[in-house]
């Protein structure tokens, strides 16, 4: 159950910032026109977002795509060229005004790639820190500071050198010094991404745990999908300096807008063809390879590919495989079973239609052979339009 | 050969035979002569016996009547590294954090009076700035028209001044490149999580950087005790005697008191172990830094209205460390006395013309300077290389100890172990003194470390992988050496032996007794030349010196563009 779910959750953990009432429809962060260079050269293009308080909010692309950039401007740390940038109705940036807040009074946190854990400091110095600079008593500070760590599992390990500390416990010691002082937002500059997998899939989930516990607005940059998936309410896909893409996880992964969204997050198969009818909003058909798919109705076109051929994606996990033909229906076709893959908790298959291939995923429970000749349906709603990249 | 033994298979560590090879030829080449020091210092029979006829304290006692020596030795170190090392750290903070412009020229021009050396720093600044008739001073008349001198350079504080400003380029080296090393964002996280600049700067930046500032502190101070051309030529006139002076002046002096030296030299040595010790225990576990880790350049931070300020404090000590020094000296090696006069009408170049081919001293000492930088650029580079390889790319027991006795030298004053060497070269049945190869050993030890220690950087970076990746694919040893080992060490062996022609070319202290009439070099050449008058032929003399300096110094950044690791 995350906080959005169920805005009127008022039982944080012990000792959380709990008293905060998140409002859900209020920009708490909000980008406007972001522009940023390095030398003269563009590295964010025009990004405008907003965050909701309370809000897990995520910057997802591949390396380079500008979503350092953008954290480090919200922080302070770089300084844009263009735009502007409000945090809880503080203009902390604009171009325009000449407004520049410095870092130290945005009152943000921020975890670091390297977690800039300060080595010659122990653990509890590190996370005393910032609880000091923002006039913690003296008495308090122990005390929070053990709740703060206890929360992560790391108050064993209070008094030790930081540079006793494995990739994983700095981690946890970066998550806790930036929660301690209950910050405006927490900023995650892809928090995951040193760790080992094993330990990646485990850090996860504790993220979400304390992501829970806390209930501070997150603006988290990753170019893994799958953490992207399961820590945000809200996904911003970024490409080249630009934002591809924002809505919920699910949404995003539904109905992708463009081919780089599609083959970005989650697995696509991207097809082309004619429009052969389009009746804005009710009926959408594309002809592929003489198939005609039906797909998923929409009140424009996008953007065609060069040829001036549609694309629809098809999430491999959606197209249905039987080996009973009868009920054939809509969007139904004789398929035959090129290739199959067992990778153990997946089967990919490689499927022959009247369009051409198909990629899909099936799983072990239901399994087909090669060469075996099936009914193929894809479900109109999952057949998906989507903008050619140019 | 060690290079083929596999990682990790030898259960219990053994000695190698090469390791085993170096460490008994420097505990050789470093102990005996430091043995033979001590031997001198207890001697109370003969002076001039190399082996005491008797032992005793007594050079010890007779040293009580002359703490004065060591007094004054510690006074102007302390200060000295404290303000050069202080002055380094002001001068890499701007020119490595900050937006000032030209960073990159000032970077080089910081640099360069390190390599100018200490000889030139002391005689250019007594043309400057002496009582009666340097230039300051003489200008300073003419415009006021009083007689009082406006600034005194042979003084405890010119001594002071003229150190700091030359050695402070190597801590400004040591300091900058820790600066690199040091990841940004430990910095910038204390900023967003609410600390002011200098919250920042007091409890992140300087605490990580101490340990760096420590070390070129002790790099300095210790190079500062064993001065010899600056107290020398700024404090003789007032009488102002430091520990290597008082050796000197002891070595000179008819018959020599070698046991008193050597006592003095002893005493020397032992507050230099005590430095190395504190700074050992002040940094037990706090040392960050990862040899050959990564580095950044942080964003400089724009300092505003304070930027013009800042670049004039760099220019200010290019200045005054630089084209000051560089000027009078140019401008002195072109008078046909030793009255400075600027108007360029009584001008000649008869001085180089001496110095370069009429006075067979000189140029004598000019070509054996230049085979000396080379014989110690190629023989100390190849003594260091395969030192580093042997320490960092073999296995076995004794390469630390191996190590820590390659950078022993570094902490002896040059001076002193100079003449130790020369007892030893005078012990041994071999006649090697006066000759050139004895100032050639002299350099090489003294000189290791630096070869060593930029040597390491080299082989450090040099990621152990690259190697094993050609040996997998199939590549010999030989092979694997020649495509990949070599053109990637190439550069840096390039700096370092560049690095090490230039602080051959510009030494005194490890000269100055070694070198005899048969093996005239450079810095002793100079020296003797001033001590008997003569200001423009010396002064072109230097010029000399400093041009083939700075043209080996191009020669090095064009090669290593990071400049010279110290
Ligand atoms: N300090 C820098 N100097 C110059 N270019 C940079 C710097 N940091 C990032 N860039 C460039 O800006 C672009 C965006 O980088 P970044 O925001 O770090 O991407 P991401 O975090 O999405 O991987 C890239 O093309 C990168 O090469
Ligand atoms: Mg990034």
């Amino acid at each position: 159950m995350s906080l959005l779910d169920d805005p009127g959750v008022s039982s944080p953990a012990p000792g959380a910032c709990g008293d905060r009432k998140p409002a859900r429809d209020r920009a708490f962060i909000r980008v406007t026109g972001l522009e940023a260079c390095y030398h003269g050269k563009p590295a964010v293009r025009g990004v405008s977002f907003e965050a909701y308080e309370g809000e897990q909010l995520s910057l997802l692309g591949p390396s380079g795509c500008g979503k350092t950039t953008t954290l480090r401007c919200i922080a302070g740390l770089e300084t844009p060229t263009a735009g502007e940038i409000v945090i809880d109705e503080q203009v902390v940036f604009s171009a325009e005004q000449n407004i520049d807040v410095p870092s130290e009074r945005r009152s943000l946190s921020m975890v670091f790639q390297s977690y800039a854990i300060w080595p010659h400091m122990t653990v509890f110095e590190n996370v005393a820190y910032a609880l000091r600079l923002h006039k913690e008593r003296a008495g308090a500070l122990r005390t929070r500071v053990t709740e703060v760590l206890r929360m992560v599992g790391m108050e064993a390990l209070i008094d030790q050198p930081a540079t006793n500390l494995s990739g994983g416990q700095q981690q946890r010691v970066a998550l806790a010094r930036s929660y301690a002082f209950l910050p405006k937002a927490i900023l995650l500059d892809e928090p995951l991404s040193n760790l080992d997998a094993r330990l990646r899939v485990r850090m996860r989930e504790e993220l979400k745990r304390i992501q829970r516990q806390f209930r501070v607005t997150n603006l988290y940059v990753t170019h893994d999908q799958e953490e992207a998936m399961a820590l945000s309410d809200r996904i911003i896909v970024m490409r080249e300096g630009v934002i591809a893409q924002v809505g919920k996880p699910l949404d995003i992964y539904d109905a992708p807008r463009s081919r780089f969204v599609a083959d970005f997050i989650g697995a696509a198969n991207i097809l082309c063809g004619r429009v052969t009818e389009h009746r804005p909003g009710e009926a959408l058909v594309v002809d592929v390879n003489g198939a005609k798919l039906v797909c998923a109705p929409r009140a424009e076109l996008p953007r065609p590919n060069a040829e001036g051929e549609y694309l629809v994606a098809v999430r491999t996990v959606y197209p249905e495989l039987r080996r009973n033909f009868e009920g054939a229906g809509v969007n139904c076709w004789p398929a035959f079973v090129k290739e199959r893959l067992l990778l153990g908790d997946i089967v990919n298959y490689m499927v022959e239609w009247p369009g051409g291939m198909l990629r899909i995923h099936g799983f072990p429970n239901v399994l087909f052979s090669e060469g075996e000749r099936l009914l193929l349906h894809i479900s109109p709603e999952r057949a998906v339009l989507v903008d050619a990249d140019d | 050969m060690i290079f083929r033994r596999v990682r990790g298979s030898a259960a219990r560590e053994r000695i190698s035979l090469p390791v085993l090879v170096l460490l008994a030829a420097l505990v050789l080449i470093i102990g005996y002569p430091l043995l033979l020091l001590a031997a001198m210092a207890l001697n109370v029979g003969d002076a001039q016996a190399l082996l005491p006829t008797h032992w005793g304290l007594a050079n010890f006692v007779r040293l009580l009547g002359h703490l004065e020596w060591i007094r004054n030795t510690l006074l102007v170190a302390l200060a000295g590294s404290t303000f050069g090392t202080a002055l380094a750290l002001l001068l890499a903070w701007i020119i490595y954090r900050t937006t000032i412009p030209g960073r990159r020229v000032l970077e080089l021009l910081v640099t360069i009076p390190y390599p100018m050396g200490p000889l030139v720093g002391a005689l250019a600044w007594s043309e400057l700035a002496s009582p009666h008739g340097g230039l300051i001073n003489v200008l300073f008349d003419a415009l006021t028209g009083s007689h009082a001198s406006l600034v005194n350079i042979y003084s405890v504080p010119g001594i002071v001044f003229v150190m700091a400003i030359f050695e402070a380029p190597v801590a400004f080296l040591m300091i900058g490149a820790a600066m690199g090393q040091m990841d940004p964002s430990l910095e910038e996280c204390s900023a967003v999580m609410g600390a002011g600049r200098l919250m920042t700067a007091l409890r992140i930046t300087i605490p990580l950087m101490l340990p760096a500032i420590l070390s070129a502190w002790l790099f300095l101070f210790i190079s500062m005790m064993g001065a010899f051309a600056i107290p020398t030529i700024l404090g003789t006139n007032s009488r102002f005697y430091v520990a290597t002076t008082a050796i000197y002046t002891l070595f000179q002096g008819y018959p020599p008191q070698y046991p008193l030296a050597a006592a003095v030299g002893f005493v020397l040595i032992a507050f230099a172990a005590i430095a190395v010790w504190l700074y050992t225990r002040a940094l037990r576990g706090r040392s960050y830094a990862v040899v050959g880790g990564r580095t950044y350049r942080p964003r400089p931070i724009d300092m505003k209205g304070l930027t013009p300020f800042l670049f004039a404090v760099v220019c200010a000590y290019v200045v005054v460390a630089l084209a000051l020094p560089l000027g009078i000296l140019l401008v002195a090696s072109l008078q046909r006395n030793s009255n400075i006069t600027l108007s360029a009408a009584s001008w000649t170049l008869h001085n180089y013309r001496y110095v370069l081919f009429d006075f067979p001293t000189t140029r004598q000492a000019i070509v054996n300077s230049l085979l000396l930088g080379i014989g110690t650029g190629t023989v100390g580079t190849a003594l260091a290389t395969i030192l580093a390889w042997v320490i960092y790319r073999s296995r076995g027991a004794g390469r630390g100890v191996l190590e820590q006795l390659t950078m022993v030298p570094q902490s002896l004053p040059r001076l002193i172990f100079a003449a130790a060497l020369l007892w030893m070269m005078l012990a041994l049945p071999l006649k090697l003194y006066g000759t050139l190869f004895a100032v050639l050993i002299a350099y090489i030890i003294v000189f290791l470390p630096l070869a060593y220690r930029s040597i390491t950087g080299v082989v450090v970076q040099l990621d152990r992988s690259l190697e094993e990746a050609g040996r997998v694919h199939g590549a010999g040893w030989l092979s694997v050496m020649r495509s990949i080992t070599v053109p990637l060490l190439s550069p840096g062996l390039l700096a370092a032996w560049v690095l090490l022609f230039m602080v051959s070319v510009r030494e005194v202290s490890a000269s100055i007794f070694l070198a005899g009439p048969g093996a005239q070099v450079l810095g002793p050449a100079i020296f003797n030349f001033w001590d008997s008058g003569g200001l423009p032929q010396v002064s072109a003399l230097v010029i000399v010196q400093t041009a083939i300096i700075l043209v080996a110094l191009i020669v090095i950044r064009s090669v290593h563009k990071k400049g010279v690791a110290i």
